[in-house]
């Protein structure tokens, strides 16, 4: 009898298995289900910040107009300690909703060990692929190197050049597009007793972005991309070249004084305040430029140049250093439904309201534009329209070991107490212990 | 009270509950780091059994290697420094200063209270020479010294030393106030009882408050060398390490390796090299202190 019950019992299991109603991934087609949800957000950029300002706004107007069962926290780090952050946080599977990261290597360990949302999947989804810039997404998805995208734009930067007009006017320069035109106009400017160069040598990237700007220029776009995949040393003689020529700068007083004691907002004030001509930057500059308390020069007197060519075949003048800031990532076992929700709108909305309220560019679509754009918004969205090619900084395919020699070792390349080639022996050793 | 202490269950009842928090607070977190201290990568992300290769690659470590050479001349300086300025300004307080002395003790003290990043911002100013030259450079090009202009806290070869003078500025009052307190403990029936035998100022520093603060000595010597191998939020407040790694101390390391690096393993090792050369320092220190 016993083993009678336990037969129909067992075929009773069976058969309900096979009539199991199976899970049918959310619909997000129809109208938001306003679920309940609490997002937590760690990000490097204070609530009065741009980038914090646009995110509250998104999460605000969201909870407003959409889903009134939406809240959100909101937590800044410091930007230098965001990756220790994370990866404590990561080692305690406690990461926030949605967080800033570095896109690159440092995203890729995330990546790996299956910590962040895989972002195609979900915007696939959710059916908002069409609201991402389309180079947006080719530099990141090229920084962490996967078919899939893993991380969100928060910005689309060009870097390049950006110089005093008075102070070239001043030495009789015109703004140079070819490499020797550039190394004319440092020389013209050192001889009429302007600092040609400044940059944030205490910071450190400011210093390797300017050998990642001659390295690029005569060795190729890709070069530090087949350095990091190992196709080329690091010790490659024109990567060397370009250190050295970082150094022979220096050596030449081309930065001043004690330029490692130097930060990047130093360096800016520098250039703003004309005791320095040329400095090094990215399209992010333009938040201290439009300032009229920090910047004397004025709405027009600073200008931008894109890193001069060595070689149009080698490296073309339409091709910039470009980067999309720190990135947002999603955590994998946090996302839900409702995150999904958050997300469309997220998608659907950053783009214009970056556009409309502060006038940049986050690397989403847009359709309307900027109230009062300033001249410095302008021309930053008018080098964006011009390039054609994007390539990433100097760290970005090195592994955090790696950039942190490159980066440390950048000073005493700058000091003249490291020759070009010890300088990429270093960073040379480093990758071969990896 | 005799009773009580000789009583092993009164004994037990005050000692295990301090025993147990400082085993608690201390000895788990080493346990811990000696633990983690065979495994590769971080908790959580990529985290492997290693065996001993994370001790095996310390000593081929140069960046490891390069962080022990500038701790220890960092602690040398720095400790000597600290104790030795805060023994000669307590005699100073004791000896020299008639009027305003209060004043003057506060004002040397006065650094010790304050947080090490403003002490760092400060330092940094004061050893600016770009945009603007310093309070140091200035003063340097005013007085016609234009050659001894430099980058002090930006080249490698002044970057160490001018730390180490920040860190001594800082804490020399606290030793000084240690010190003067002791100084005040001895009777001036003793001093006076040295001068009349014909005692000199050498001779009296050397042969009679020498040895009635060696206890004082020692201690001070502890609490500084304990504080300097700790080496970090100062210079990391007025060099971030740098230029280089000429100020990197084995703290800054270890938090790279561990936090940027994402080898809490190999972190781990280091850190137990740092807590090694506590222990060790002090009980050598310790060793100054026999009794006659």
């Amino acid at each position: 009898m016993k083993k009678r019950a336990l037969a129909i019992l067992m075929a009773a299991l069976t058969a309900s298995t096979m009539f199991a109603v199976p899970t049918f991934a959310a619909d997000y087609s129809g109208e938001d289900p306003q679920l309940e949800k609490n997002i937590k957000i760690l990000t490097i950029w204070a609530e009065d910040n741009d980038n914090g300002m646009l995110l509250n706004k998104i999460c605000e107007d969201y909870q407003k107009n959409v889903n009134p069962n939406f809240t959100w926290e909101y937590e800044m780090v410091a930007s230098d300690n965001l990756q220790q952050k994370i990866a404590t946080l990561a080692a305690s599977n406690d990461l926030p909703d949605l967080f800033a990261y570095e896109a690159g290597a440092p995203l890729s360990v995330l990546i790996d060990s299956g910590k962040v949302k895989n972002i195609t999947e979900a915007v696939d989804e959710i059916g908002t692929a069409d609201y991402l810039n389309s180079g947006a997404v080719e530099l990141l998805k090229g920084l962490s190197g996967t078919d899939d995208l893993y991380d969100l734009p928060l910005g689309l930067n060009v870097e390049g050049f950006w110089y005093n007009k008075a102070l070239f006017e001043q030495a009789g320069c015109e703004v140079p597009t070819t490499w020797d035109e550039f190394e004319e106009v440092l020389q013209k400017l050192s001889d009429a007793g302007i600092q040609p160069l400044t940059t944030g040598g205490s910071d450190k990237w400011g210093a390797t972005r300017l050998i990642n700007a001659y390295a690029v220029r005569t060795a190729g776009n890709d070069i530090m991309t087949k350095a990091a995949d190992g196709e080329v040393p690091y010790t490659d003689e024109k990567l060397v070249a370009a250190a050295d020529k970082i150094a022979e700068w220096a050596e030449k007083g081309y930065f001043g004084e004690g330029i490692t004691t130097v930060d990047m907002n130093t360096a800016g004030s520098m250039l703003m305040s004309g005791k320095a001509a040329i400095f090094y930057n990215g399209s992010w500059f333009t938040q201290n430029l439009t300032d009229a308390s920090q910047n004397p020069a004025g709405e027009d007197g600073i200008g931008f140049f894109n890193i001069p060519v060595a070689d149009e075949s080698i490296s073309s003048s339409t091709s910039y250093s470009m980067n999309c800031g720190n990135i947002l990532a999603l955590d994998n076992d946090k996302y839900d439904e409702a995150t999904g929700w958050f997300l469309k709108y997220f998608m659907e909305n950053i783009g214009n309201v970056a556009m409309e309220d502060q006038g940049t560019v986050k690397g989403y679509t847009y359709d309307v534009a900027a109230d009062d754009m300033d001249n410095y918004t302008k021309l930053v969205l008018d080098e964006i329209d011009k390039s054609t090619e994007g390539f990433a900084w100097w760290e970005a395919k090195m592994p955090s070991e790696i950039s942190k020699t490159a980066q440390e070792n950048v000073q005493p390349l700058l000091n003249g107490e490291m020759t070009g080639e010890e300088y990429m022996q270093s960073i040379q050793d480093v990758y071969d212990m990896q | 009270m005799n009773k009580v202490l000789g009583n092993k269950k009164a004994i037990s009842l005050f000692v295990v509950p301090a025993l147990i928090i400082y085993t608690i607070i201390v000895m788990v977190p080493v346990i811990w780091s000696l633990y983690y201290s065979f495994f590769s990568g971080s908790p959580g992300l990529q985290w492997e059994f290693a065996g001993f290769d994370n001790y095996a690659r310390l000593f081929r470590d140069k960046n490891f290697l390069n962080a022990l050479t500038v701790n220890c001349k960092y602690v040398l300086v720095v400790t000597v420094g600290q104790v030795g300025m805060g023994l000669l300004l307590s005699l100073m307080f004791k000896f020299w200063l008639r009027r305003c002395k209060t004043i003057v003790r506060t004002l040397v003290f006065f650094p010790v209270v304050l947080p090490t990043v403003a002490v760092g911002q400060l330092f940094a100013k004061i050893y600016e020479i770009q945009p603007n030259y310093g309070l140091l450079n200035s003063l340097l090009d005013s007085l016609g010294f234009t050659n001894l202009v430099q980058p002090w806290i930006g080249q490698s070869s002044t970057a160490l030393w001018a730390l180490c003078v920040m860190d001594i500025w800082v804490a020399m009052g606290f030793y000084s106030v240690i010190f003067y307190g002791a100084l005040l403990d001895i009777s001036d029936d003793v001093l006076e009882a040295a001068r009349i035998d014909g005692c000199g100022g050498w001779q009296l520093f050397k042969n009679i408050l020498l040895p009635l603060l060696r206890p004082m000595v020692i201690t001070s010597l502890v609490f500084s060398f304990s504080g300097t191998v700790k080496m970090f939020e100062s210079a990391m407040a007025l060099t971030k390490g740098g230029p280089g790694s000429a100020t990197k101390s084995l703290s800054m390391y270890m938090y790279d390796v561990a936090f940027t690096y994402n080898k809490v393993g190999y972190a781990s090792v280091i850190a137990i090299v740092i807590f090694l050369i506590c222990v060790v320092g002090s009980l050598v220190i310790n060793r100054f202190d026999v009794k006659d």
